[in-house]
Parts: structure tokens; sequence; C-alpha cells
């Protein structure tokens, strides 16, 4: 059977992609000007996707949004798969104390709820997409840090690794290049479904104001934003959302199609 | 007597839980130079474990109770990681029973022999990557192109040993240890690669140290045979004196399972 998961989460995101990268290009509005002679317009061949209550162009906000959910998804992820690479690797490699205080660690961070202190930090650092990126990767590497230690534990046993240790190879040597590489798998599918996880704490961020922060656009602060004018501008709400729904569905169907492809 | 390797009352034990159990129990081996030795004894016999106990790649739960292996005027077994990396590979090499699962399945054949030269050798990648042509080339595998760009998966056995043989001599070791490496090949790779191996030795001069539970083998290519049984070296001679007039019980059941072979 055809894996038809894999298939739409590539396109999906490839698409996304796309539409970040050529931004500029494919924005029929500056996403920032304000238009007083434009306020809260509904739906047009003008204005694709209306327009919000400072009269900017819904569609361009959106676009430049994709910018920001997916730098954050990603450079988030990239943080938390390889500081959970390195404390998996270590911990699945010298078993013992080290094993026991890594994995004692992970415990403790897992035992925090999340989200609040991630609100907690971005209170106190201050909201910025840097700052949203670094504290969304520290706190979302223990799942990775577990799936690489699991693996390792696991390619310990096999003959590569002791023939890697029969031609002379270093400790640091069998980690980076013997066993890594083969642990790999999980873990793409695990990032993949990480992306995801950082885009909806990114949307929730700047939902609660915490996050990016206006006049950039982000998902999230255009939904806050539309909260006020839900009543009379229902395009302020359905679009963003939909955004959204459509990113985080795409990951997912990759990670979905991945598992299928390569577990 | 002058002696390349030189193993002194080994003991390596397994630890479970509070016990530790003995498997080699006080072995004394001596290896010559360039000198072909067989190592043979029936399976759990601890012949592989005492191999690995020589540059200490032990399994986790294992270890070395007693004894000394002087390699080179050193006791290895003294010795830190750091010197023992320097050894492994560059003067005690080895080969393994199962060829495709004893090379890493995301490097190509190439990268593999590469990496071991240049973890001993000065080398760029691009050297590296040209000797390791020469060494398939060595162990007489013919379109070395193609197999130096492919994958483990895509090989057979026999070829998987081959370059495996040619990863192990990348650096010209002194002394190769081979466990059992024709063992899960079929019978005519088997003798291909015994011939290969004999002619590597005749080449570049270095010490066998062969283990098997086939003496069929042992025949063939042994100078001398030594016999590990529960653990302990029950009986030592030239192949000849072995075959001729076994001594220990094990001997002349290993002998006797050849010959039966045989008459088959």
């Amino acid at each position: 059977m055809k894996n038809y998961a894999l298939i739409i989460g590539i396109v999906i995101i490839i698409m996304l992609s796309c539409i970040a990268i050529f931004a500029p290009l494919l924005s029929p509005y500056d996403p920032a000007a304000i238009n007083q002679d434009s306020l809260l317009l509904s739906p047009s061949s003008q204005h694709p996707l209306g327009t919000d209550s400072l009269g900017r162009d819904l569609l361009s906000r959106i676009i430049y949004g994709a910018r920001i959910s997916l730098s954050v998804g990603l450079v988030a992820v990239g943080i938390a798969t390889l500081i959970g690479l390195l404390v998996g690797s270590l911990s699945g490699f010298y078993v013992g104390l080290l094993d026991l205080i890594l994995m004692r660690l992970v415990d403790v961070m897992l035992c925090f709820p999340t989200f609040y202190l991630i609100l907690a930090v971005t209170a106190i650092a201050g909201p910025s997409v840097f700052n949203i990126m670094l504290i969304i990767g520290l706190t979302s590497w223990m799942g990775v840090a577990r799936l690489v230690r699991a693996e390792i534990l696991s390619l310990k046993e096999r003959e590569f690794i002791q023939a890697a240790q029969a031609i002379g190879a270093t400790h640091s040597r069998i980690i980076l290049r013997h066993h890594i590489p083969n642990a790999l798998t999980p873990v793409l599918v695990n990032a993949t479904l990480g992306v995801s996880a950082a885009i909806l704490i990114e949307s929730g961020l700047s939902f609660l104001g915490l996050g990016v922060q206006p006049p950039t656009a982000s998902w999230g602060n255009i939904l806050i934003e539309s909260k006020s004018t839900l009543g009379v501008a229902w395009w302020i709400t359905v679009f963003p959302g939909l955004s959204i729904l459509i990113t985080i569905l795409g990951f997912n169907m990759l990670a979905e199609g991945l598992k299928k492809e390569i577990g | 007597m002058d002696s390349l390797l030189s193993i002194k009352n080994l003991k390596v034990g397994f630890s479970q839980e509070e016990k530790t159990v003995e498997v080699v129990r006080g072995v004394n081996l001596d290896i010559g130079h360039n000198e072909s030795l067989v190592l043979a004894g029936e399976s759990g016999s601890g012949k592989s474990i005492m191999s690995l106990a020589i540059t200490k790649i032990l399994p986790a739960n294992a270890r070395i109770i007693a004894g000394e292996v002087y390699f080179g005027g050193k006791d290895l077994l003294k010795l830190d990681e750091e010197a023992l990396v320097d050894i492994r590979g560059s003067s005690i090499a080895y080969i393994f029973q199962e060829p495709s699962s004893f090379l890493n399945p995301v490097y190509t054949i190439g990268s593999q022999i590469s990496e071991a030269i240049m973890l001993h050798q000065h080398k760029s990648r691009e050297g590296a990557g040209f000797a390791a042509l020469e060494l398939l080339q060595q162990v007489r595998i013919d379109d070395s192109e193609r197999i130096f760009r492919s994958y483990p998966h895509q090989l057979s056995g026999g070829m998987n040993q081959r370059a495996f043989i040619a990863m192990s001599l990348a650096c010209k070791p002194k002394l190769l240890i081979a466990d059992e490496p024709t063992t899960s090949l079929d019978v005519t790779i088997e003798v291909e690669i015994l011939q290969l191996l004999m002619q590597l030795k005749m080449e570049l001069g270095f010490s066998l140290l062969f283990i098997t539970h086939n003496l069929s083998i042992a025949k063939r290519i042994a100078d001398r045979v030594s016999i590990m049984h529960q653990g302990k070296i029950v009986e030592e001679g030239s192949c000849a004196e072995i075959f001729s007039s076994p001594k220990h019980f094990h001997t002349k059941e290993l002998i006797q399972a050849y010959e039966k072979i045989g008459r088959l």
C-alpha cells in the first residue's frame, strides 16, 4: 500500500516552507501596514482573507506568521534534539553513576508542567522569538534523551560496535560515528512530532501575550487580536486557526509516514 | 622462548549479581612470531572470551580476574584505555564470525576501511580511500571499486568477510586474532577465505591466532594447536602431534567428531 500519510505530510511541509521562504514575494501587502480605510473588511478579491481591526491584510500577516512558526518549531526541536542526543548517548554508553544522575535529571524535568515552566521563564527572561526557541528547546529534550539511551543500550550489544572497538576506535568516536547514526531513526520521527508540539506551544504563548510580540505577526498573536472582534469578523479567528491546524497535521502525518516507512 | 604474545594464568569471569562465574580459568598461551596457532575447543569453552580479553574488549558484564598478557614487552592488562586504543587495530587486529553484522550498516565498505586506516595513520580522507581500495585488491576482490561504494547489506557473507579482513589488516598488525571467521560461511567460501588468510600471512608476515571448533581447519593451517576445554588449555602441541597421538579425552572427542564427518 502506498504511504499516503508520508506523501501528504511532505507536500504540506514543502508548501509551508516555500510560503515561509518566499514570504516577501507572496504576500500582497506589507503585513504591518496599518490602513484606516480598510478596517475589518471581510474576504474579497482585494483582501483574499480579509483585514483586521487595524486594517492590515490578514493573508500577508498569516504568510509572515508562517516564518515565525516554522523557525520556532525547527530551531526549538534542533536544540532539544542536540541536548537529547548528548544526554542520551552519554547515559546509554557510560552506564553506572553518570547514567543514574542523568536519568534522574530527566525524571525531574519531566515532573515539571512544561507549559507553566515556560510561562514563568518567559515572564522573567522577556518574550522574544529567540528566547522562546531556546526555552522550548531546553524543556523538551527529555523524550529524545530517553529514546537515544534505549537505542544505544541495545546497539551496544551489536557486533559492529565490538568491531569498532577492535580496530581501535576511541569512546567518543564509537559514540559519534557508530552509535548515533544508528540511533537516529526513532529520533527523526520524534523530532518531526516535536516540531508540531513546539509550534503549538509558541501559538499558545503568543495567544497569552508572552510569545512573539506585536507588530511581528505570529499565528498565535493574530488569534489573540481576533478575540475582541470575534463577533463581527470571523475570518480573523478562522484563518490563523486553520493555518495552525494544517501545519500540525502536516508534521504529524510526516511523522506517521516516516514511522511506517523506516520503523 | 621468544614469543610475540604471552598469556600467563589469565582468568576471566562473568559477574552475575553477587557471584562471579569463571569462564577462563588460568590460561597460559604463547604465540611466536609469524606462527599460526589454532585454538580449538567446543562452544562455551571460553576461547572467544579469552581472545577478547587480550585487548580488553570484553562485554560489559565480563571482567578480568587475574593474569598477565605480555605483548611487545608490556602487560596489556595493566595499560589504560588510551594506550590500548593505540594497540587495537594497529598491532593486534581481529576478524570475527559473522562479517555482515560486524560491519556498520550505515557506512559503505570503503568508508569503514578508510576509518580504520585514519585511526592509526596520519592520512587524509582521500589518501585513506586510496589505501582502502588497494587493500580491497589485496584481499583478492576483483571489482574493488564497486565493493568500495557498497553497503554491507548489498554484499554476500564471503565478500563482507574479505572486506573485513582488509579492514583488519589496514594497519599491518603483528597479530591477527581470527574468531571463527569461516563458521557462518558455506564450505567453498570457507576454503577460499582460509587460503586468502594463509596467503596474506605469507605476504605480510603476521602471527595468526585462529579460533575454531573445527579441527579440519587446524589440520589445514596450524603450525601448533592448543585445545581448550572448560576454560583451560588441556593439550598443546604441533599439528602432527595432536592428530597422531592425542592425549586428553577432549582432544580425542574433537578428532573423532571430525573423522566422523570425514567418513560421511
